[in-house]
């Protein structure tokens, strides 16, 4: 099914290449992305020696790509894990015990939910120091309410079934329930959700370095958009080859999750 | 009632598991709603207690309740004791009561079709079971899955173990469910409408495997339904249930011989039987339903409906009258006078 899917195929084919590149580029084009490597303002295709140009310093843009999709993909990662850990403990408690338990998780949901996510994060990279850490902290702290709603739906909804009561009626308790028979069936539209806040977190991520709030020692695309951001008119390169690749990246998360989508759904694909 | 003071001529031992007094309480919007009053029984090793009546009479609130697995809130066991092998239910912790259900007893459901997990094969999900209450390693848990498949008669159990729900039917599936609740090899199997949901065929050959089983294992049944002629065929005891009352209880051919509830007469002539069949005659009927849960007075809640109602059938209820050495019981004011008033269960 989800081979069928030329969308998902190309998005997992993008994937790839990104995570490839991520994983090989560094050891294939071994210059240091911080380190000035020719004269400032070097247009792309101009010099051998800076396939893609250099920035406002004379830094290497192909350098920074190379290293620069790690710090963002590791952020996107981490802070998915974050949020699914968060959202899907929250989630399945309030779904499955219903009641106070309900009330008290969903009104905590609730008063993040109210903050605007973007001025929530960036005041907690200002009120800790801007590492990698503190960035996929905000991001989880800031993403987690859709996922916590989405597993309470689904815990709320199973929680009813015949299977679990017979379960129950064998003698099986709380834990048992949620972890083996309502997680596995709530499991779909969980992980669907889960790539889709992979992609979010990039952009979250390289939103937060754009305004100059991720760790400075690290590069990533989105520092690079940051600090290329005041020449984006005399050198368009700097900011435009970063931009693109976390368009496709979040593009790739995207495809992959709504194939993942259509691959998990019963529905769609019942004989 | 009958343990306190045991009858001449019941069998020695205490029974398996004795139901006193017990009442249950559901807190509703318009307040409170009692679903059970004054339920008790007794059911001995290995014998089957058919519990008959029609929807909403408190049938499966008693399963349930008996299995402590009332939602709770809105529901709450208010009143009554449960004994089991000589263990107060009531008192168990969630713990302890985790032990009892589904290891010592058990209950199968009204819907096999979605009473199985999708997601695990029927293998897993016996073997899960199994594992819940005894140290037993994965492949002895398969074996054991495999052999009751094979008790409950699935073709080529080896094979099947490993199918998913959706390729069985919804015999095949109750046949699993009961495989299931079995593999522990309870003292008690519940069986809450096995059969509702299945083909009249398949209805019969799921009666005949409990009945092979429970023959086999020893295993007493509680038989919920409000099928008649399961009951005749399959039950040593009947209790019939009305309004959240047991208003008839005894041995099955004593009562479906001499009915003496208005209700229990009723429900006997309901059943199609060979006269309306042979005659083409239209089946009886019980006019009316079972009053809400809100709007039960202090009588009778089966007044309305009763050919025999008196007066005094609307002001209260008499003493239940306790029949044939105390193997009888019927809660009605025609039979009131048979006994001694007042004297409780003695004869």
């Amino acid at each position: 099914m989800f081979r069928r899917n030329k969308a998902a195929m190309l998005g997992l084919i993008l994937l790839g290449l990104v995570i490839l590149t991520m994983l090989l580029g560094p050891s294939l084009y071994p210059v240091p992305a911080f380190d000035i490597s020719g004269k400032p303002f070097t247009g792309p295709f101009e010099v051998a020696s800076l396939p893609l140009g250099s920035d406002y310093l004379g830094r290497d843009i192909l350098a920074g790509m190379v290293v620069g999709g790690r710090a963002t993909l590791a952020v996107g990662l981490a802070a998915a894990a974050i949020t699914v850990s968060i959202g899907l403990t929250v989630g399945a408690l309030a779904g499955y015990f219903g009641g106070w338990v309900d009330e008290l998780l969903s009104r905590i949901a609730e008063i993040f939910q109210v903050m605007p996510s973007l001025l929530f994060a960036m005041v907690l990279m200002t009120l800790f120091d801007p590492s990698l850490t503190t960035a996929i902290i905000a991001i989880g702290m800031v993403t987690w309410t859709s996922t916590a709603r989405l597993a309470r739906a689904e815990f709320m909804r199973l929680r009813k079934l015949d299977y679990v009561n017979a379960a129950r009626a064998m003698g099986a308790g709380p834990v048992r329930l949620m972890v083996r028979e309502i997680l596995p069936n709530a499991a779909p539209p969980l992980i669907v959700s889960a790539t889709l806040i992979i992609g979010v977190a990039i952009l979250f991520e390289a939103g937060l370095s754009y305004l100059g709030l991720s760790d400075p020692n690290v590069m990533s695309w989105g520092l690079m958009i940051g600090s290329n951001r005041k020449y984006v008119l005399d050198a368009w390169w700097a900011v435009t080859f970063p931009g693109l690749a976390i368009f496709l990246t979040v593009l790739a998360v995207s495809l992959v999750g709504d194939g993942l989508n259509d691959a998990l759904n019963p529905r769609l694909h019942q004989r | 009632m009958t343990a306190r003071d045991p009858m001449p001529g019941t069998s020695q031992e205490s029974p398996l598991l004795e139901v006193d007094g017990l009442s249950v309480e559901f807190q509703t919007r318009d307040g409170v709603a009692r679903v059970l009053e004054s339920i008790s029984f007794s059911l001995a090793r290995g014998q089957t207690l058919g519990v008959v009546g029609e929807s909403g009479c408190g049938k499966s609130m008693t399963a349930l309740a008996l299995m402590r697995l009332i939602p709770q809130p809105p529901g709450r066991i208010v009143a009554g004791q449960m004994r089991f092998e000589g263990i107060d239910l009531l008192g168990l912790s969630d713990a302890a009561m985790r032990e009892v259900r589904g290891n010592r007893v058990s209950m199968i459901f009204q819907e096999p079709m979605t009473s199985l997990n999708p997601v695990f094969n029927v293998g897993e999900q016996i073997a899960e079971a199994v594992r819940l209450h005894q140290r037993l390693d994965r492949r002895a848990a398969r074996e054991r899955a495999i052999e009751m498949l094979e008790a409950v008669g699935i073709p080529a159990a080896r094979k099947r173990v490993d199918d998913y729900p959706h390729q069985f039917s919804g015999g095949m599936r109750q046949r699993v469910m009961i495989a299931m609740a079995l593999a522990c090899n309870p003292s008690v199997l519940i069986a809450d409408e096995p059969t509702t949901a299945l083909d009249v065929t398949v209805q019969a050959q799921i009666f005949d495997l409990i009945s092979d089983l429970r023959s086999r294992t020893g295993t007493a049944v509680i038989l919920i339904t409000h099928d008649m002629g399961a009951i005749a065929e399959m039950a040593d005891r009947v209790a019939v249930m009305y309004a959240g009352r047991i208003v008839e209880e005894g041995s099955t051919a004593d009562v479906l011989a001499n009915p003496l509830h208005p209700y229990t007469r009723g429900l006997i002539a309901c059943a199609p039987g060979r006269r309306t069949a042979a005659h083409g005659e239209p089946l009886e009927e019980i006019s009316g339903t079972v009053p809400s849960l809100l709007e039960r007075g202090a009588g009778c809640a089966f007044a309305d409906r009763c050919r025999e109602v008196m007066p005094k059938c609307r002001i209260g209820l008499p003493a239940e009258t306790r029949l044939a050495q105390g193997k009888r019981r019927v809660l009605c004011w025609l039979h009131a006078d048979a006994s001694v008033p007042g004297a409780g269960g003695a004869s």
